[in-house]
């Protein structure tokens, strides 16, 4: 059952693809590392190379995967130094990472983040080797009615979990969804959405989408905070460069649970690194805190989050790879990526596109092992990164935005079309969206309403098959238990507590 | 009582979900093979978006500070060098339009005219290189600069 694996690791050694791990790993570190760039805008910024080296679709992915993880490694930086977070996932890595940094300890800090990431990683990869092919054949009874009741379930898991206000979060989903249904109905041939336009015909691009949403946008929101120095005040000395095996091993414990904690959490749809960060945090918080001293800079402390937020972006890529419906906000862009290679990921791709599943797995190996060398003896030189003012910054993402779309289009209009996402995203940043729901609308409402379709006509319009096999049944009890659970549970635990 | 920006917002969103769902209940569809046809999905998300943001307008939750009239303008000022960028791409070339474009966002985002200049004409030239040459894109040279070619 692993032939997938062994033939993935031909694959992914082949001198093109080891060399597009290492640099997707290098520059994903070096974009994770940017202030205020996180592991989502540094693969939407990236994105459109892919296309220009003109890859296939398994070097494409392997590219693309090295830059997420890369950017998860590089994320910690400004958490630890500078007390900023590079973007959700990271904001737990700031409770004692930057504490210990002010203790002078940031080269260990730095250095134990680095191993606790792998080791973090690592058990997530193994749990995806594992586990990946074993739910691939589950998911191959899936018809589109499990389809269609598994994509709801997924919305409404995001819905609970990612960010504060529910409702926005299901707001930006039915908005990405929306915003998928423009262009060309494919079964009919009607058009919809598209104003008589006839760029809009094909539908909203892909690359436009999500260079507007998350590049153009930022410029956007990093003028707000143009005045800030960012590190070229703060930057505490890094001290000792390399953490102690004595300081490692006292956390092996907290990496290995919350490698698996982050793991599971990952696989959950919607959930990304930051419930990971989170969970992994609180329950070694009440574990292991004999002291107290839980945010006042203990090691625990930081390997906790690290090692979850790692283990979770490789937990992510078990639904995206095995169910087509991605675990996190960066895999539903890197599924839109594998989209446009008219690759869709689901439980065929292991037997029909072994090359691309399981290279890309193996491919996680290997980078995994890049990462830890890159980022121990260089976590000096990736700091530098921070120092970059804003206004070299802006002007870069800028570039790069521009050439990116144009490359793709070689037309004005998907320029264009890039700015005006690119105010959408912004005021929906302002008005306190986050916007991995809306990408992931955006990824996963044009199959959601194939397989709505697909599973109707096959009944004849009877809505009834929607809910009848034992699985599509299972997961509708699950996604209504979902939503009804964060309402239902106080009142569960008030009335037990009132009677006792 | 002050409109909070969550109530406007719904409101803008219900005339969305309007709008979508009178666009969707138009479209002439010639022959359907399925039951479901194009209009229905749209029209489920139409009604979906109006009770969520019916939600919003009864309970509107907490929003971040808008920007003040100086970060307005500011914003603006961005807003428009992106769109002259985009304007004067294929006139004007990528290295003189990158040139201005990066000249004045870095301007923007707070450094010297000299400063702004040099990262200018030293981003614009170096990317060029990068893009043009080593990676093969073929990016807008410009009018001006074709007879010279």
């Amino acid at each position: 059952m692993f032939d997938f694996l062994i033939h993935g690791f031909d694959v992914a050694l082949s001198p093109l693809n080891l060399g597009l791990a290492l640099l997707g790993a290098l520059l994903g570190t070096l974009f994770g590392a940017l202030p205020g760039i996180g592991p989502i805008n540094g693969i939407a910024i990236l994105m459109p190379l892919a296309y220009t080296l003109g890859l296939p679709a398994e070097s494409a992915l392997i590219l693309l995967a090295a830059i997420y993880t890369g950017a998860e490694y590089g994320g910690r930086m400004s958490s630890i130094l500078l007390n900023v977070p590079g973007d959700a996932g990271a904001v737990m890595t700031t409770l004692d990472g930057h504490p210990l940094a002010k203790k002078g300890l940031a080269g260990p800090a730095l250095g134990l983040s680095a191993v606790s990431s792998f080791v973090g990683a690592t058990i997530a990869i193994i749990g995806l080797t594992l586990f990946a092919p074993l739910l691939a054949e589950v998911a191959v009874m899936f018809g589109p009615a499990e389809f269609f009741a598994l994509m709801v379930f997924a919305f409404a898991s995001m819905a609970v979990m990612m960010g504060k206000d529910p409702i926005k979060t299901a707001i930006g989903a039915v908005l990405g969804i929306l915003i998928g249904t423009v262009g060309v109905d494919s079964s009919t041939g009607v058009l919809r959405y598209t104003f008589d336009l006839p760029e809009l015909y094909d539908g909203i691009d892909f690359v436009v989408m999500i260079i507007g949403l998350f590049a153009i946008s930022e410029i956007l929101l990093m003028l707000e905070n143009a005045n800030r120095k960012d590190g070229n005040d703060g930057l505490p000395p890094l001290g000792r460069v390399f953490v102690s095996l004595k300081e490692v091993m006292a956390c092996k414990w907290t990496m290995g649970r919350s490698g698996l904690i982050g793991f599971i959490i990952g696989i959950l749809p919607g959930t990304g690194a930051s419930v990971a960060g989170a969970v992994a945090y609180t329950t070694e918080k009440r574990l292991s805190d004999k002291d107290n001293s839980f945010g006042t800079g203990n090691m625990r402390g930081l390997a906790a989050p690290e090692a979850a937020n790692n283990a979770s972006a490789a937990g992510s890529f078990v639904p995206m790879l095995t169910l087509g419906i991605p675990g996190s906000g960066t895999t539903a862009v890197l599924l839109g990526a594998l989209m446009l290679y008219n690759i869709t990921p689901g439980p065929m791709m292991f037997s029909e596109r072994p090359e691309v599943a399981g290279g890309l797995i193996a491919s996680l190996y290997i980078g995994n092992i890049v990462l830890l060398a890159l980022n121990l003896p260089l976590a000096g030189v990736f700091a530098r990164v921070l120092t970059i003012p804003r206004w070299v910054l802006v002007p870069g993402i800028a570039i790069l935005a521009f050439v990116g779309v144009f490359q793709l289009h070689s037309n004005l209009a998907a320029i264009y079309l890039m700015l005006i996402i690119g105010v959408f995203g912004y005021l929906l940043r302002k008005l306190g969206f986050s916007l991995a729901p809306v990408i992931l609308g955006y990824v996963l409402g044009g199959l959601m309403e194939q397989n709505l379709r697909r599973a109707l006509s096959i009944s004849g319009g009877d809505l009834g098959i929607l809910w009848q096999s034992g699985i599509s049944l299972g997961l509708w009890i699950a996604a209504l238990a979902l939503l009804l659970l964060p309402w239902l549970l106080p009142k569960l635990w008030q009335a037990k507590t009132s009677k006792a | 009582m002050k409109l909070a920006a969550d109530r406007l917002l719904g409101i803008v969103l219900i005339g969305l979900a309007a709008f979508v769902a009178v666009q969707a209940i138009n479209l002439e569809v010639p022959f359907s093979y399925d039951p479901v046809g194009p209009k229905a999905f749209p029209l489920g998300l139409a009604i979906l978006l109006a009770a969520l943001a019916s939600v919003l307008v009864v309970k509107p939750g907490t929003n971040e500070a808008w920007p003040g009239r100086q970060l307005g303008m500011k914003l603006l000022l961005v807003l428009a060098t992106l769109l002259v960028y985009a304007l004067l791409f294929t006139k004007l070339g990528f290295i003189i339009t990158s040139l201005l474009a990066v000249t004045s966002l870095a301007r923007i985002f707070g450094t010297s005219w000299g400063k702004a200049l040099l990262t200018g004409v030293l981003m614009a030239v170096v990317s060029y290189f990068l893009f043009a040459h080593a990676l093969g894109i073929s990016l807008p040279s410009g009018y001006w600069l074709e007879p010279l070619l």
